[in-house]
């Protein structure tokens, strides 16, 4: 990977168009998550060619690190076509329409939240989002929770935060500061 | 106002390993700590916040829309997103210079577990507010569909509220 490779010649894109671009990809990216970076990659890299499939690539690497990797994205393709203010641009595109429909079902949510009609719908969710939780989890466990160490931080930060009622963005960053020691250590001995 | 804003930037900050940790995040800053709402009415805004493109960091728009109106919930939109698009437009200026990926990238494989745990949490007590046999019907029937099918979850949610209004 040389410096050539990673800085292609980026093509002068105006701010109306990632503007426009990504409040489609806000409005028609139904599914969450990896089908949003599904959607980005085939309208900036096949459709426009406005960043290679490679430059992608690396965005969506560190759009893990902190955040929704879709959102981060959309923010580091915008950033690479029109510096800040394209990445700002890009980012509240995306977010604005799933902003203006929560907001409008929060209020909606607020004021109608009595209604025997609506009690009993959102009674009906209740128990799909605690499933939808649930097969994250499973999901999630097989991928990510490796050997015994990581069964066992899994454990201890699941009883930290449900039965010691341990605050959460404690465990976590616990988690994380013993993660970075055990990347650390392996490094030495690499 | 000012506490809202800080305690979302504080969650923006330390949300890694994707949407579902701020679950149990925010669940227990704004549930259990601040008891600025209650278990079920952040159950409900789980489902609502799953009804659009977006996110599911979008929950902290509905929960700063019960907490502050209109307002709160910009405030709390921008401000727990702010660390993660500054940290990313960071990163698109520096990345050819980023040599230490493979240490970043080795502690969030490592922190990946702990985040797994405390979604699990998360699962456990809002799953505490579920009590008849018919929530435990539908909770068993949607974690088979979402096992092994590809139905949205967008969709699931949709068609539990129509089976909520049409069962008794």
């Amino acid at each position: 990977m040389t410096d050539t490779a990673l800085q292609p010649k980026v093509p002068r894109v105006s701010l109306r168009e990632i503007f426009l671009l990504f409040l489609k990809v806000g409005l028609t990216g139904f599914g969450g998550g990896m089908a949003i970076v599904a959607l980005t990659e085939r309208m900036v890299v096949k459709e426009k060619q406005w960043i290679s499939a490679e430059e992608f690539l690396h965005g969506l690497a560190f759009g893990q690190i902190l955040g929704p990797f879709s959102l981060n994205t959309c923010t580091f393709v915008g950033y690479r076509l029109r510096g800040v203010a394209g990445g700002v641009l890009a980012a509240s595109a995306f977010l604005l329409p799933s902003f203006i429909i929560v907001s409008l079902l929060a209020w909606l949510y607020l004021r109608f939240q009595h209604l025997p009609m609506l009690q009993k719908a959102l009674a009906g969710t209740n128990p799909v989002v605690v499933a939808l939780i649930l097969a994250v989890v499973l999901d999630m466990g097989k991928k990510q929770v490796k050997g015994t160490s990581g069964w066992l931080l899994a454990l201890l930060a699941f009883a930290a935060a449900a039965l010691f009622k341990l605050n959460a963005a404690l465990v976590l960053a616990i988690g994380a500061l013993w993660a970075f020691g055990a990347a650390l250590y392996r490094r030495r001995l690499g | 106002m000012l506490t809202l804003a800080w305690t979302y930037l504080r969650i923006g900050l330390i949300f890694f390993g994707g949407g579902y940790v701020l679950i149990p995040l925010l669940q227990h800053l704004l549930v259990e700590q601040y008891k600025w709402l209650s278990l079920r009415e952040f159950l409900d805004g789980v489902a609502i916040s799953q009804l659009t493109p977006g996110p599911l960091a979008m929950l902290a728009t509905f929960t700063g829309v019960r907490v502050g109106g209109f307002m709160g919930g910009l405030v709390a939109t921008i401000c727990i997103f702010l660390p993660c698009v500054v940290l990313m437009l960071f990163v698109g200026r520096y990345y050819t210079r980023l040599k230490r990926i493979d240490l970043i990238g080795s502690t969030l494989d490592g922190v990946l577990p702990a985040v797994v745990g405390l979604v699990a949490s998360a699962a456990w007590s809002l799953g505490s507010s579920l009590s008849s046999l018919r929530d435990g019907l539908i909770l068993v029937a949607a974690f088979c569909l979402f096992r092994y099918t590809r139905v949205s979850p967008m969709l699931m949610i949709l068609g539990a509220g129509l089976l909520g209004v049409l069962l008794p």
